[in-house]
């Protein structure tokens, strides 16, 4: 699948940017005048990270994070262990507030607000922004309900229209046909990708805008892998999808933007088919040709 | 050389038959025991225990079913009491306190009352419930038996909720389902088979307890169900009458610990089973 | 940075850098009161300790008045006729008979729990285990029942051969002279060891289980004997755990009722005989609490319920001392 960008309809070509189509690299190697290629796609950036500090107690994990994530996009976080990756995703749906000792300073704006410290309800901002884990994680509940839980938090629908909800999850994530016949058996009798999808159908019932997806496959086979993917394929023409992965070949695979960090930095940001071919950065380049990981 | 191999083969040989024989000891006591409360329950049984209530001294009837009826009221008072408090506490000590420092006194206190001689549990209900009441009740021995089962409740919920993985709740925090619901409709649910274990347990903790009602609920020689009054235990029933010369009380003495034995072991056989089908499904 | 970014930041309000507010989502007033039902409870279980000494001191009160503390303590006389309560006869009852349980328990319980750790083949196990526990889930007034109508008769023939032998030696000769009455302290020390039995054998045996292979096999490679692995290796190295196992055992003993009040004769005066019948502080409690007539008499039985609290605390905070010099010695574990 080609996805150098063939250059993407109406949907994302928005008014808000005066100026189209700028390079959003994070680095600000960038010369400023005609190096600028001008994009073949519209980007128009969906989650818009300035400044981003985050701590772990004392120690601190991200330093100051400007980044933004495009649109109806796949975009991919590379970079080895602890470079502050799934750090970076968690801050987005402010998973991170579970754990009494972690912050975040600075900003992360959907939507024209700041979520770190939007005073509205964060159930919204989470219902707007689902996650996937990296285990699958169903409820203990029946296939049925694990997708109508999110759907009944938000919405009171009558039977007959929480079932065709429900069918139309599971057909998104390509798991209708497998569990079409036993909705009613619990969750976790389910294999391993199936159960992943699942997850993902449940992710989706909620009408998110964003999609954050946590190693989403480093716990299947490489069947369900495949299936993964291209279910993320079909995902992105309604959904802004950001994907950590240590898988690379994942990265070059799925991915239209890759942003690829170290050591709790954004090094490089840029179309995934450049990041693999031509980096910038000799740290990205050592990356990516397995000098480390 | 030789001798002293000998020496430390034959001080071996003496403790392992030693320790072969307290074995058998404690075999031979526990088998002792269930035998003759076999034997005695057994041969005491009649439907008239389930229809009858207990008869007067010396009058030489019948019957236990005042103190069936007692018992499991009282049983139904203490899990009222019991599983909520010691349900939403345990929860608070998993989910909420974590390892704040009023969940480390929470937890020792716990601790302490888990081992606490029901004496104890039960002078300190006559003290808040009885002597204020003025009298002995059902009611107040239902809260002494609850006294009893809370901690084990507290301790069983709070271990099998920090089993729980915390990707679970995260899953559904990401959703945007607020606290309460995470708890009550993922965690409590992905925890049930432990939690009702533990409640099991407590319960079966209870049932053959004497020296808390002893200054609660008392006894009642008639049947009642007023919570206001004392009323007939099975315990109780067998303290007084296993003391007493008449053959007959001392007949249904055996009957009623019988029945109490069965009903421990069915518990612990329910507990079990629970527990490993809770297992499988995860 | 870039002009996109321009053109984003002119939306937004000027930056503000603050830490964010790190809330738990708790936005909903269901999450709050669900919050603050689940502290309520934790509270109210914190409590119940202190609760419960200070409402069994406050209705010592009366008898703490007449009788002081040391007077209460040191007086063989409990006669409810006079109006005339010590505690003293009790004090020694409780931990006489504790201790014979003791005696006898723990040794039984080590041998126990090192023959289905490593004498008994593998099959057996599991059933052993599950038997001895079978011991502890027997509720107390089973025991007492089966040890008054069983086990008194049938130790009462065995008490003449006692008398007669042990009651020779001299010395302790006396300890063991009396009347074959089947009842009496050492009958109630006996059915308390069977009652403890299963709670220090099943500590042991889940820790002696549990020491790792390595250790037992380097020492049996050795040639080491099982009894030579089982003092040497398996008890210093849990020597910890089945010290908070034997206090735990201690602990049961001293405070149960129902086994002892049986068995022990509800004598309250004071014998030097094992033999002769006597009293625990449960026992006389559990006896006599619902005849008690006189709110003094009441308030002397709680009262003697407050002594036991003190014993047992004494005892709890000997066993945390103890534990914490286990502990730091080197050598064992935990």
């Amino acid at each position: 699948m080609n996805r150098a960008a063939a250059p993407q309809p109406a949907g994302s070509a928005d008014a808000s940017t005066a100026s189209a189509a700028d390079s959003p690299t994070a680095s600000a190697a960038d010369a400023p005048s005609a190096a600028a290629e001008p994009r073949p796609e519209a980007f128009v950036p969906k989650i818009t990270v300035r400044g981003l500090n985050f701590y772990y107690g004392k120690a601190k994990a991200l330093n100051d994070i400007s980044l933004e994530i495009p649109e109806n996009r796949v975009t991919a976080f590379i970079g080895p262990s602890g470079c502050g990756k799934s750090t970076l995703l968690r801050t987005f749906n402010r998973m991170f507030e579970l754990y009494q000792d972690q912050h975040a300073q600075g900003q992360v704006i959907l939507d024209g607000e700041n979520i770190l410290h939007s005073k509205s309800n964060i159930a919204r901002i989470r219902s707007k922004i689902g996650m996937v884990f990296q285990k699958p994680t169903p409820f203990p509940m029946s296939i049925y309900d694990n997708i109508a839980f999110g759907i009944r938090l938000y919405e009171k629908l009558s039977r007959g229209a929480m079932d065709a909800r429900v069918e139309g999850c599971l057909r998104q994530a390509a798991l209708w046909d497998e569990v079409k016949d036993k909705l009613g058996q619990s969750g976790t009798s389910l294999s391993g990708g199936q159960q992943q999808r699942l997850c993902i159908a449940r992710t989706i019932a909620v009408k998110p805008e964003v999609l954050l997806l946590d190693e989403p496959c480093s716990a299947l086979d490489p069947i369900s892998t495949a299936k993964v993917e291209e279910m993320i394929y079909q995902l992105k023409a309604e959904y802004t999808v950001v994907i950590v992965t240590h898988n690379m070949q994942q990265a070059a695979r799925a991915s239209d933007y890759t942003a690829f960090m170290y050591l709790g930095e954004v090094v490089e940001f840029d179309l995934t088919r450049k990041i693999f071919t031509a980096p910038r950065e000799a740290r990205t380049e050592d990356y990516i040709t397995g000098r480390f990981g | 050389m030789i001798s002293l191999y000998a020496r430390r083969r034959a001080v071996n040989i003496v403790a392992s038959s030693l320790m072969f024989a307290a074995t058998c000891v404690g075999l031979f006591f526990l088998a002792w025991i269930l035998w003759t409360t076999l034997e005695f329950g057994i041969a005491a049984m009649h439907w008239d225990l389930f229809t009858k209530d207990t008869p007067a001294p010396g009058d030489g009837g019948y019957g236990l079913r005042n103190a069936f009826v007692g018992s499991l009221i009282l049983m139904a008072i203490a899990l009222s009491i019991g599983v909520p408090v010691g349900l939403m506490a345990g929860t608070w000590l998993a989910e909420y306190g974590g390892r704040s420092r009023m969940a480390g006194l929470v937890r020792f206190v716990n601790d302490i009352m888990l081992s606490a001689p029901s004496i104890e549990i039960g002078l300190f209900t006559y003290a808040i419930m009885v002597d204020p009441m003025g009298h002995f009740s059902a009611i107040s021995g239902g809260v002494a038996l609850s006294i009893l089962m809370i901690p084990i409740i507290v301790r069983t919920t709070d271990e099998m909720l920090k089993l729980v993985g915390g990707e679970l709740r995260e899953a559904a925090i990401a959703l945007g389902a607020p606290m309460w619901q995470v708890v009550t409709r993922i965690t409590w649910k992905a925890a049930r088979a432990g939690i009702l274990t533990g409640i099991l347990i407590s319960l079966a903790r209870i049932s053959g307890e004497t020296a808390p009602l002893l200054f609660t609920a008392l006894n009642n020689q008639f049947y009642s169900t007023d919570l206001r009054r004392p009323i007939a235990n099975l315990p109780v029933v067998i303290f007084q009458f296993a003391m007493s010369p008449y053959a007959n009380w001392q007949q249904m003495a055996w009957a009623a610990a019988f029945i109490a034995i069965v009903f421990i072991l069915g518990i612990s056989v329910c507990s079990r089973l629970l527990l490993r089908s809770g297992v499988k499904r995860t | 940075m870039d002009s996109s970014e321009a053109a984003v930041e002119s939306k937004l309000p000027p930056a503000i850098e603050e830490p964010a507010a790190a809330g738990r989502g708790l936005s909903l007033p269901a999450d709050f009161l669900f919050h603050k039902l689940a502290v309520f409870m934790a509270a109210v279980v914190g409590a119940t300790l202190v609760a419960a000494v200070a409402a069994i001191g406050y209705d010592s009160l009366p008898a703490i008045k007449v009788f002081g503390v040391l007077g209460f303590l040191e007086s063989r006389r409990w006669d409810p006729v006079s109006q005339q309560f010590g505690a003293y006869p009790f004090i020694v009852g409780t931990l006489v008979s504790s201790a014979i349980a003791m005696l006898l328990a723990v040794p039984v319980s080590f041998g126990v729990a090192v023959f289905i750790s490593e004498l008994a083949p593998g099959w057996i196990k599991q059933p052993i285990s599950a038997a001895i526990e079978m011991l502890a889930a027997v509720p107390s007034i089973v025991y007492g029942l089966w040890g008054l109508l069983v086990f008194a008769p049938a130790f009462a023939n065995l008490e003449p051969w006692i008398n007669d032998h042990l009651g020779a030696i001299w010395g302790v000769g006396a300890l063991f002279r009396g009347p074959p009455m089947g009842i009496g302290m050492l009958a109630a020390g006996i059915v308390l060891a069977i009652m403890i039995l299963p709670y220090i054998a099943s500590i042991m045996r889940d820790v002696f289980v549990a020491t790792p292979a390595r250790l037992k096999e380097s020492a049996y490679a050795m040639g080491a004997t099982t009894w030579e692995v089982a003092r040497r290796i398996l008890l210093p190295y849990t020597r910890t755990a089945v010290t908070g196992g034997i206090f735990l055992g201690l602990g049961r003993a001293l405070g149960e009722t129902m086994a002892v009040t049986f068995v022990i004769g509800n004598s309250n005066n004071l014998s030097r005989s094992l033999l002769m019948p006597g009293a625990s502080i449960p026992s006389v409690i559990a006896n006599e609490f619902t005849e008690a007539t006189s709110k003094l008499y009441v308030s002397s039985l709680i009262y003697l319920g407050l002594v036991l609290i003190a014993i047992t605390l004494v005892v709890q905070i000997l066993a945390v001392f103890l534990l914490g010099s286990l502990r730091r010695a080197p050598g064992g574990t935990r």
